[in-house]
């Protein structure tokens, strides 16, 4: 691709989604939507390879139909309420429509089916877009605008962590794990958002932090499933030592900095006399814990028998830039011990 | 506390920098100095028995015993897996320390921790490296298969506590274990408290293990490497004990009227993984079940509830952790030399070597709980309170003594005992640091009965 | 006027039906073209003739492009029109299901919509969308500039999209 037009684009993405950040008005945001999903097309099909296309074509298709369900949520609100700001109150048919918009936007169960699929056909770093980018602008208006229905959300919640669970244990491919596990994700922010927005936030963060590292991580080792990981340890041993603890942080054990949202976002849900529905989240993330495991044995914990063209990679020195990797890896691994400064920087 | 906590974590630049000739001698050092110095919190001078607190960790005579055993059994890890990794590249061995020095950090933070959470997520880290040394450095296949139930069994009792420890912060606006016995009485009476109830305990049973919830112990123990069952065996299922003792207090009204089939189960344990015992092939394995039927017993002394059920429990669990721990250490001496953890394959192995039978002869009768060892008065302690609760227990607890010494005796007398096979006869001799292992599993166990203050807690 | 608005409406429902029936893409594009047209002229019995002139001109344009796109890309020796039985099918089930929602919702608060044309125009001295025009060209300017990048970055988009003959993503199938 013209390096003039790839700026086009992805000064397009940014200018989407900073459209979005910056509105206050229904329809500025959704044209802002708009941009995003146009300004990526291009960069999903730039391999031209069959499959890409098919995942641009499922994309487009998604997005165009979730945009069109928020504009005309947004529209039906102007016409029964008579304004278009965001942050007013909105009547709860549009605001049941948005809901649903913005979560088939996000891939939120049960409108998810088509992110694994869409990022299957992508390569790492368009999928490390659509996983992070993307997801910022249909956050910007889900943390902004008033819901009521708070049992559709916690409906949504729990669906997306127990469904990013399940799905993902059947997956032999990476970037459908990412998804799945997206989904789960996803499903965390869902839960606590009618109760307290700005954990929604953290744990965008946090979620962020953790899936660029293990972009990041995979695209170091040019791995797009669980077998080619396996080789791992014979290109980037200090990386694969770490890459379990990452893949524990996603799936939220204690002493990491995966704990850290879930762990705010289920004492959120105790206060609000929530406990089973608390629980049945703590739960589902085993799920997706196992299939981090897998990916984790595969990985580090196994080192399976080898020949010689495979196991002398690490002489070789790699051309890739390692600092973002590394920032991400230690913040995703590191962060737990800082949650009160956290909290207090997101003024929870 | 921090005296023990900073030296600890120096532990792992000492294993990063030292030089490979000197890596296993100055780790060994180092950690036994961090032992050495951690004896210091037995001397409990206060009134209200907490004492070294700072902000979120303090002693307690609870926790205590714990603690030093927790710093007791680094360097004793450290000795025992000398031998099995000096194969492996020197960085692996570094990281192995590395690893063993953070599960003791952990643990540490864990038993001295003052706030229940700080405890709860202390309690989960220690998942994390005691997972990748039995997946890492386990030997077979299905090491794997181990690590996943460890991990999950652990997990799935865990998360629900998480949600029941928030629940309680809720009710009673902290989680403190200094204050927690002083804030006001819940009022536990609907379909949901005893739910919540089961959540606070479900964590520690099968972390103990409760006796149904018990097959992730032997996976762990029969796949793990040596450090690895050692440290499960001595401390990790004490964790279970301390978080049932210490989240006792606030279930007050409750325990009394739910604990029976906790209870039953326990002591039904004892008999019945003393009875699998009895037919083991697999000396890991046959070590690994009498770790529950043990702890069944001390379940049932913490689940009763009265001050000599606890001193019992905590003697059983302290006694249990250097006996346990020795006799995998044994059991590993021989996996070392035969390469399998048969037990038809290594046998009359007094013939070979006459000092080890010794340390055989010594870690079994203390396993089957001998007079002038702690282990025997733990034992004695739980069953006559429990006795006190209820006559019909002596029937299963009598008969669970019966079948530990039945399958210590199977034990001691399938390896040592006997005409030697003609293809043990060629075997390495044993070295001065298995035997210096040994000693120092033992002689602390022995010492301990001469001043038994020190490890019965509470009671005074 | 009314007749005329109904008739418009009718004509949107009909073209949307016809789009909707799935019959082969250049019927399709014929559909859209007069969804469009009708929908224009509703706008301008609303009232907004010079939204509707423009959006008309725009529409217009561009379905000519996609109708010349979908009649060169699918030439197909039996195309399926709107008589073809499964189309057919689809239409009646699509008119009743329109008839249905009528009937339901008839009588209701969306009735509304059937303001009478031009009946509010008198309390204005412009045009509602003239005036909507000029504040567009005032304070949307900046807007506007926004508009056009991302009109050439649409430009772009299709570009990239459509290059690279039969390596692009978008060709004939």
């Amino acid at each position: 691709m013209n390096p003039y037009v790839l700026f086009f684009l992805l000064f397009g993405l940014g200018l989407g989604t900073t459209t979005t950040f910056a509105s206050s008005h229904w329809l500025l945001a959704w044209m802002g939507l708009e941009i995003n999903t146009l300004a990526i097309l291009p960069l999903m099909t730039q391999d031209h390879h069959p499959r890409a296309v098919e995942a641009a074509t499922k994309y487009f298709l998604t997005q165009a139909t979730a945009a069109a369900m928020i504009l005309f949520g947004s529209t039906t609100n102007a016409w029964l309420t008579g304004q278009w700001d965001i942050q007013q109150a909105i009547h709860p048919l549009p605001a049941t429509m948005v809901m649903l918009g913005l979560a088939l936007k996000i891939g939120l169960a049960p409108m998810h089916s088509w992110l694994p699929e869409v990022l299957q056909g992508l390569n790492l770093t368009t999928g490390l877009i659509l996983s992070t980018w993307q997801k910022l602008a249909p956050f910007a208006l889900l943390l902004q605008f008033q819901t009521t229905s708070t049992s559709l959300l916690i409906a949504l919640g729990l669906a997306s962590t127990l469904i990013g669970g399940w799905g993902g244990l059947n997956q032999t491919q990476l970037r459908k794990i990412l998804a799945y596990s997206s989904i789960a994700h996803l499903g965390w922010m869902a839960l606590i958002l009618p109760f307290f927005p700005s954990l929604t936030l953290l744990t965008l963060i946090m979620y962020l932090i953790m899936t660029l590292s293990m972009f990041l991580a995979f695209k170091l080792n040019k791995s797009t499933n669980i077998n080619t990981l396996a080789l791992s340890w014979a290109k980037t041993p200090a990386l694969t030592a770490l890459a379990p603890l990452m893949l524990l942080s996603l799936g939220g054990l204690p002493p990491l900095t995966g704990f850290m949202p879930k762990w705010l976002i289920l004492q959120e849900l105790t206060k609000q006399e929530l406990a089973p529905a608390a629980t049945m989240a703590a739960l589902t993330a085993l799920l997706s814990l196992y299939f981090y495991l897998r990916l984790s044995y595969a990985m580090t914990l196994t080192t399976s028998p080898n020949n010689t063209a495979g196991i002398t990679p690490w002489r070789l020195p790699s051309t890739q830039s390692t600092l973002p990797l590394a920032i991400a890896a230690t913040t995703s691994l590191l962060l737990l011990p800082l949650t009160p400064a956290m909290t207090a920087l997101l003024k929870l | 506390m921090l005296k023990i906590i900073v030296p600890t974590l120096m532990l792992i630049p000492t294993a990063w920098l030292s030089p490979a000739k000197w890596l296993w001698p100055t780790t060994l050092a180092h950690s036994l100095i961090i032992a050495l110095f951690s004896l210091s919190w037995l001397e409990n001078l206060s009134e209200t028995g907490w004492t070294s607190l700072n902000l979120y960790m303090g002693t307690d005579p609870l926790s205590t015993p714990l603690l030093v055993l927790t710093c007791w059994l680094l360097p004793l890890m450290i000795l025992a897996s000398q031998n099995h990794t000096s194969a492996e590249p020197m960085n692996r061995q570094r990281t192995y320390i590395t690893l063993l020095t953070s599960l003791q950090l952990f643990l540490i933070m864990a038993f001295s921790a003052t706030e229940i959470i700080l405890f709860y997520i202390m309690f989960e880290a220690t998942l994390i490296p005691t997972l990748m040394i039995i997946t890492r450095w386990g030997s077979q296949a299905e090491r794997l298969n181990a690590g996943s139930y460890f991990l999950f069994y652990t997990l799935a009792g865990s998360l629900p506590l998480l949600v029941a420890l928030l629940i309680l912060q809720n009710n009673t606006g902290t989680l403190s274990l200094l204050t927690l016995h002083y804030s006001n009485a819940l009022t536990l009476s609907s379909y949901a408290d005893k739910i919540w109830w089961a959540g606070c305990l479900l964590a520690f049973l099968v972390k103990m293990p409760l006796y149904g919830v018990h097959l992730w112990l032997p996976k762990a123990h029969v796949e793990a490497p040596i450090a690895g069952s050692m440290v499960l065996a001595a401390v990790l299922l004490k964790l279970g004990g301390y978080g049932m003792m210490r989240i006792m207090v606030m279930l007050e009204p409750l325990t009394k009227e739910l604990c029976y089939p906790f209870i039953i189960l326990a002591l039904w344990g004892i008999v019945m993984t003393g009875s699998i015992c009895l037919r083991q092939t697999d000396l890991k394995s046959l070590i690994a079940y009498s770790s529950v039927s043990h702890m069944g017993l001390v379940t049932g002394g913490i689940l009763i509830q009265t001050p000599w059920g606890f001193t019992g429990a905590l003697i059983l669990m302290i006694a249990h952790g250097l006996t346990s721990s020795a006799l995998f250490c044994l059991a590993n001496t021989n996996y070392e030399r035969t390469h399998s953890r048969t037990m038809l394959l290594a046998r009359g192995l007094q013939t070979i070597f006459p000092l080890m039978a010794t340390w055989w002869l010594i870690a079994s009768l203390a396993n089957l709980a001998l007079p002038p060892l702690p282990n025997l008065m733990g034992e004695l302690v739980i069953i006559i309170s429990l006795f006190n609760w209820s006559w019909w227990t002596i029937a299963l607890t009598g008969t669970g003594t019966l079948i530990t010494a039945a399958y210590s005796l199977y034990m001691f007398l399938m390896t040592q005992r006997g005409p030697a096979p003609a293809h043990v006869i060629s075997l390495d001799p044993t070295h001065s640091r298995e035997h210096l292992l040994m000693t120092l599993h033992l002689l602390p166990l022995t010492l301990l009965i001469l001043k038994p203050e020190l490890i019965w807690g509470w009671a005074f | 006027m009314t007749y005329m608005m109904l008739l418009c409406l009718v004509g949107l429902v009909a073209g949307l039906i016809s789009v909707a029936s799935n019959p082969s893409p250049f019927f399709a594009a014929l559909g859209l073209v007069v969804a469009a047209g009708m929908g224009c002229g509703v706008l301008a019995g609303h009232g907004g003739s010079f939204l509707s002139l423009v959006l008309f001109l725009i529409y217009l344009g561009g379905m000519l492009v996609v109708f010349a796109y979908s009649a060169a890309l699918a030439a197909e020796p039996y195309p399926e029109g709107w008589g073809n039985r499964y189309v057919a099918v689809l239409v009646v089930a699509y008119v009743v299901s329109v008839g249905v929602a009528f009937w339901m919702f008839r009588g209701e608060w969306y009735e509304f919509s059937w303001v009478p044309v031009n009946e509010l125009s008198e309390f204005s001295v412009i045009w509602g969308d003239t005036g909507g025009v000029a504040l567009m060209y005032s304070s949307g300017s900046s807007m506007l500039v926004i508009s056009v990048w991302v009109l050439l970055l649409t430009l772009f988009v299709v570009l990239e999209l459509t290059r690279g003959l039969s390596r692009g993503a978008l060709r004939a199938v």
